[in-house]
């Protein structure tokens, strides 16, 4: 009955399609409406009925945006914040990741069961401490301490990946250019690192997004006018203007941009970076 | 063969063993010190006085403690359930002979990848009361508007809803690497025995899968627990403490009412919670062998 199987696998593709276009859609829903509303004016995106298209597309929320002072500083804290921690992180990550792939110790094993744990550590039973420690030690509101305590939400994740992408790489390229005569530190420069960029850059997204992403540290740690990141900045919208729906939709578009790209220009390197990292462990 | 000192290993971890003691671990500890003390955000930075058990005997006897403990109850059950089950149904589709799949996967993505931030405040505008999008379409179509956001009895349901948003994502990607990691020749086989889709999906692909099951309902169970991004912003655990689960509980004892050790005390009894679910997982994976 070659027809009817036919038949059935048609109906069956279709309501596949279906099924993943409503999820798709409903997925996408919240973000396109904040989108059209931070293209309305103000007295449009709060009126009703509500809109989907906007009547008339002004970018003032932008304009507002972009030029209030605070949320301007907020974003150049956020960005120096994200990229000092993506650095960092990057770089003690591939250590560790390094002496984890190609070294056989005695602790090793205890070691990566330990990194493995701290995945499933609540970091939020942290913030009260850490909030007591930096306070005593005068650090509060220094975007050092946010580099600092970002690195223990990323660690785990970004040691693990590293360490398995090493793996990768044959032992024997690095044996041949030390009997070449070449360095330890020389062959992780010029031999290691070049080979391993797209795993670096995987590890280098990952902390870039979640230290930009990242909302409850920075509330609790640094708060002053100073040392507020972006993410800190939007939510004050809510005390200070009280919560102009407008400039706020703006605000998150333009949260939402740098986190756009990246995930357009490597989103095949982060699907199998996220495996790598997470599966095989 | 490579040759090295019995150090040298080690000395490729200290920086990422540094970071973590300081800023992980030494807090750890530290909790503890701050629970068994009377400390406020206002005598901080003066002597602490000891104070033993009291925070603890606090919070145990708190009524709000016990509504946030059955928040988070709700809160977490309903998150996870709804994450495991929509991400297990959207990952087999995804998983099928379609075309377009990896642009496909990268839009299923999105939500994951936006902060919890952004996930509170795109609900909190489509739930307002007055002019959100939500209200406007049950009036519609003739249902009458819901108090989303203020109602004490539905505005778990509205963080819920939010979370599940937000969180669904990760659990699609992660059971997506499970489902590729199948050998595909055991369906073929299967279909030559006769077996249909539905029958070979819950007898072959969920055992084979079980293992990432397994892992990804621990891990949203664990992040469900401490996560309280969504209610702090949506809706400051209000009305009352209607939508705090106990995460947040420790947040608002600590930061707005300023209350840090009865806050540290919260947090303990939290972790006993994160401990209780890892031993669980950790009993599960050994009877699997």
């Amino acid at each position: 009955m070659p027809v009817s199987t036919n038949r059935i696998d048609k109906i069956e593709k279709s309501i596949i399609y279906i099924v993943l276009f409503v999820f798709i859609g409903l997925t996408m829903f919240p973000l396109i409406w904040v989108f059209t509303t931070s293209l309305k004016p103000n007295d449009e995106s709060m009126s009703f009925p509500p809109k989907l298209i906007p009547e008339k597309v002004t970018l003032e929320n932008y304009f507002f945006v972009m030029t209030n002072s605070t949320i301007v500083k907020s974003l150049y804290n956020s960005l120096i914040v994200s990229v000092g921690s993506m650095i960092l992180n990057v770089s003690i990550c591939a250590l560790a990741g390094y002496g984890l792939a190609r070294f056989e110790f005695r602790a090793k094993s205890i070691l990566l069961y330990v990194i493995l744990a701290l995945f499933t550590i609540p970091i939020i039973v942290n913030i009260i401490p850490l909030y007591s420690i930096l306070a005593n030690l005068n650090m509060l509101n220094s975007l050092l301490s946010l580099i600092l305590t970002f690195q223990i939400l990323i660690i785990p994740l970004n040691v693990v990946l590293l360490k398995n992408y090493f793996e990768t790489i044959p032992k024997e390229v690095e044996e041949s250019a030390l009997i070449d005569g070449c360095s330890k530190f020389g062959v992780l420069r010029r031999i290691i690192i070049p080979l391993s960029l797209p795993g670096l850059a995987v590890a280098a997204i990952f902390s870039f997004i979640f230290s930009w992403n990242e909302f409850v540290l920075p509330i609790v740690l640094a708060n002053s006018p100073d040392s507020t990141l972006f993410q800190v900045a939007l939510y004050q919208f809510i005390s200070i203007y009280r919560i102009e729906w407008g400039y706020l939709s703006a605000g998150i578009v333009v949260a939402l941009v740098p986190v756009i790209i990246l995930i357009i220009a490597f989103q095949r390197q982060m699907i199998k970076g996220f495996t790598l990292g997470s599966l095989r462990g | 063969m490579m040759t090295f000192s019995k150090t040298e290993p080690y000395l490729y971890l200290v920086p990422a063993l540094s970071i973590l003691f300081l800023f992980l671990l030494f807090p750890f500890f530290w909790n503890v010190y701050i629970s068994l003390h009377q400390v406020s955000i206002t005598s901080i930075l003066k002597e602490w006085r000891f104070s033993g058990t009291d925070n603890f005997v606090q919070v145990l006897n708190d009524p709000n403690f016990h509504t946030s403990v059955k928040v988070s109850a709700i809160f977490v059950g309903s998150s996870v359930t709804f994450q495991f089950l929509i991400g297990l149904l959207i990952s087999s589709l995804l998983n099928q002979n379609i075309r377009g799949k990896q642009l496909l996967i990268a839009v299923v993505m999105i939500p994951w990848i936006t902060s919890g931030l952004i996930a509170a405040f795109s609900f909190k505008f489509i739930f307002d009361n007055s002019f959100g999008i939500i209200n406007y379409f049950f009036n519609s179509i003739g249902l009458h508007s819901i108090p989303w956001l203020s109602d004490p009895n539905t505005v778990i349901w509205s963080i819920v809803i939010a979370n599940v948003w937000y969180g669904t994502p990760f659990t699609i990607l992660f059971l997506t690497a499970g489902l590729l990691s199948v050998n595909p020749s055991i369906y073929e086989s299967a279909k030559i025995d006769g077996a249909s889709k539905l029958k070979s999906f819950f007898y072959l692909t969920l055992p084979l899968i079980k293992p990432f099951i397994l892992l990804d309902v621990v891990l949203i169970t664990i992040w469900s627990i401490n996560f309280f991004e969504i209610p702090l912003i949506m809706t400051g655990g209000n009305p009352l403490f209607a939508s705090t689960p106990a995460s947040l509980y420790m947040y608002r004892q600590a930061f707005e009412f300023g209350l840090l050790s009865k806050g540290s005390a919260a947090g303990i009894l939290l972790l006993m919670i994160n401990i209780m679910v890892a031993i669980i997982y950790i009993v599960a994976l050994k009877k699997r062998g």
